[in-house]
């Protein structure tokens, strides 16, 4: 029994720390899906950006903490900015959607050799922010696989709120249905998308703020947005609650199969996701309706 | 009508044929290879023109059948001692009865959901490719894969590649056109542009898609084959859902309904980085740069320019022929 819980608990506690970084990136995912309707072949790069630049921010710059956070938050918004307007709004009158997948991929280019560029090729190793660890149930924990899992939580908490309570939410999401009625309404959905992006890059960031100490601080880092595309699909697409549970899910699923394999951990992982697929096309979810998808 | 087929005929002759007698003058040892890697992938790309350009289908499958095509050739030659010719010929089986079987299980899918599937497709077969030895030889690949002897041709550098692959890519493309003429080229448009329209019409649209599935994978497993003959080395690096990206950005360049286009695009993509080879470190950015630019002026690749510039003389010769007509001009 000792064993089993020496086993378990910190499969688990490292699966759910995994699994909700993955959903902070299947989230930033979604809401590009939902708001212009194009995968974004770049958001594990957008992770690995926001990696590099806290690290320049913080043990760089040796900037104190509380504003280390604030200006990293500001630049990841105004990068934002600057993303969408180089791969989205040259194009936006485009009537061919995968134009803004290519732009995607390109903007994931020139962000891997960029970061190569400024910070060079070597992983970087980064403190985390409360070291040690705790016991739990007799065994240790990392604080900072904790950390991550609150951290994520209420980041995954305040973009439920802003999208499904707060007024400017709901017009994002008017925006994002019928573009052209709700410019009718009087909706200005070029800022609507402009501030999705803002919001997609200001997550992935903070998600690489906090895989940061993990991991090393390197170019690979972007590898891990396959295991957000996994989340998305588990979860069914379109759906932003789904697409949370669905990454968790699949965070546990690698932990787990850890026990059986090392060198196959990938491929049961993508082997779920194929079975899901024929399987349950809409996904593990109920309440979404299938036509749309399969 | 006719006269034009016979001008667009000999306008491909014309530069099929220069393409042939300048490239071996003014190319060395090392362009040539990175010319015969682009016709290589332009093989590939093919069948990921037929997906997506004709079927409207995308997929990221087209790596895994070429590695599925290359590794069972390579070990075939090198170990059954086939000849190989032969080997390739097998290979290409393989790699089409393969992307048959998966066909038949992910195309129940549809749309982004297909799309995704193949992705996680290309993981679990670069995850195999990389750790599965006796198939693949795992990290270190297989290598002193033998020569490719054709009987009557066997090229024994890469100049004679070159010709090869040449004939090889114009056959391919000439299938490809072929495919777009007929039946099951014309279903697939027809499921591209709304599917449950070509079902009420009779089309059979998971049989269709499954076809051409099975094109594009012998496509990818001759591209492949081929591969592993001319490097005599394969290793699981290449197989990779980067190299995915790559042929998926070839076929939007050029034109994603389009085999010149195509063509033109897996010449771009392969020498881009190349030719901007002096500019060491900051390569990829410009490449990544160049292609935003080249999305933002001509959306739909090298193939959408030239066919509206094409257009606009067309109306200009027009509006000439009809301004004499009518002896009118301002």
């Amino acid at each position: 029994m000792n064993f089993l819980i020496n086993l378990f608990i910190p499969l688990t506690i490292s699966g759910l720390a995994m699994g909700v970084i993955y959903a902070l990136m299947a989230m930033g995912l979604m809401l590009l899906i939902r708001a212009i309707g194009v995968l974004n072949f770049a958001q594990g790069d957008l992770l690995m950006f926001g990696a590099y630049l806290t690290y320049c921010l913080k043990d760089q710059l040796k900037l104190p903490l509380l504003i280390m956070w604030i200006s990293a938050f500001l630049l990841f918004a105004v990068f934002g900015a600057i993303f969408m307007f180089s791969v989205y709004y040259p194009m936006r009158d485009t009537t061919w959607r995968q134009t803004f997948t290519i732009t995607t991929i390109a903007a994931s280019f020139i962000l891997k050799d960029s970061v190569q560029l400024i910070w060079g090729t070597n992983p970087i190793s980064v403190k985390p922010l409360i070291a040690g660890s705790v016991k739990i149930f007799g065994t240790k924990i990392a604080i900072q696989y904790l950390l991550i899992i609150g951290i994520a939580a209420v980041i995954i908490w305040a973009v439920f709120v802003i999208f499904e309570k707060l007024y400017a939410g709901r017009m994002m999401q008017a925006a994002t249905q019928d573009k052209y009625a709700a410019e009718i309404i009087g909706i200005p959905t070029m800022i609507t998308t402009l501030i999705t992006y803002m919001i997609v890059v200001v997550i992935a960031g903070t998600a690489g703020y906090m895989v940061a100490p993990i991991f090393f601080v390197n170019p690979t880092l972007g590898t891990l947005q396959l295991s957000a595309f996994a989340g998305v699909i588990l979860g069914g697409f379109g759906n932003l609650k789904g697409a949370v549970v669905g990454s968790i899910i699949i965070g546990l699923i690698q932990s787990y199969s850890t026990l059986i394999t090392t060198t196959y951990k990938d491929t049961i992982v993508f082997l779920v996701i194929i079975l899901v697929l024929i399987f349950r096309p809409q996904g593990i979810f109920l309440g979404s309706k299938i036509s749309d998808k399969a | 009508m006719k006269k034009k087929k016979l001008v667009k005929f000999l306008v491909y002759l014309v530069f099929v044929l220069a393409l042939i007698l300048i490239v071996p003058s003014v190319t060395t040892g090392y362009s040539i290879m990175i010319v015969d890697v682009a016709l290589l992938y332009f093989i590939a790309a093919l069948g990921l023109s037929v997906m997506l350009g004709i079927g409207g289908q995308m997929t990221f499958a087209a790596v895994s059948f070429m590695g599925v095509g290359a590794f069972t050739s390579a070990q075939l030659s090198k170990y059954a001692h086939i000849p190989t010719s032969l080997s390739i010929i097998l290979g290409i089986l393989v790699a089409a009865l393969f992307a048959f079987l998966i066909g038949l299980v992910l195309l129940r899918l549809k749309g982004p959901f297909f799309a995704f599937s193949t992705i996680s497709l290309v993981q679990i077969m670069s995850n195999i490719f990389l750790n599965y030895e006796p198939l693949t030889g795992g990290a270190r690949g297989i290598q002193s894969i033998p020569k490719l002897n054709l009987g009557v041709f066997s090229p024994n550098n890469l100049f004679g590649w070159f010709y090869l692959l040449i004939a090889v890519a114009i056959i391919c493309g000439l299938i490809v056109e072929r495919v777009r003429q007929t039946h099951l080229g014309r279903a697939l448009s027809s499921v591209r542009d709304n599917e449950i329209a070509a079902m009420s019409l009779g089309v059979d649209v998971f049989k269709t898609k499954v076809v051409a599935f099975t094109i594009a994978g012998a496509l990818a497993g001759l591209s492949g084959a081929l591969y592993a003959h001319m490097s005599q080395y394969i290793s699981q690096s290449l197989f990779t859902f980067n190299t995915s990206l790559t042929f998926i950005m070839m076929v939007m360049l050029g034109g994603v309904n389009s085999t010149v286009g195509t063509f033109f695009g897996a010449l771009l993509v392969t020498m881009l980085p190349e030719w901007l080879r002096p500019l060491k470190q900051y390569l990829m950015i410009i490449y990544g740069v160049g292609i935003i630019f080249l999305m933002v002026y001509m959306p739909m690749g090298l193939a959408g320019v030239a066919r509206s510039i094409l257009t606009k003389c067309q109306r200009k010769k027009q509006q000439k022929g009809a301004e004499a007509a009518n002896g009118y001009s301002k």
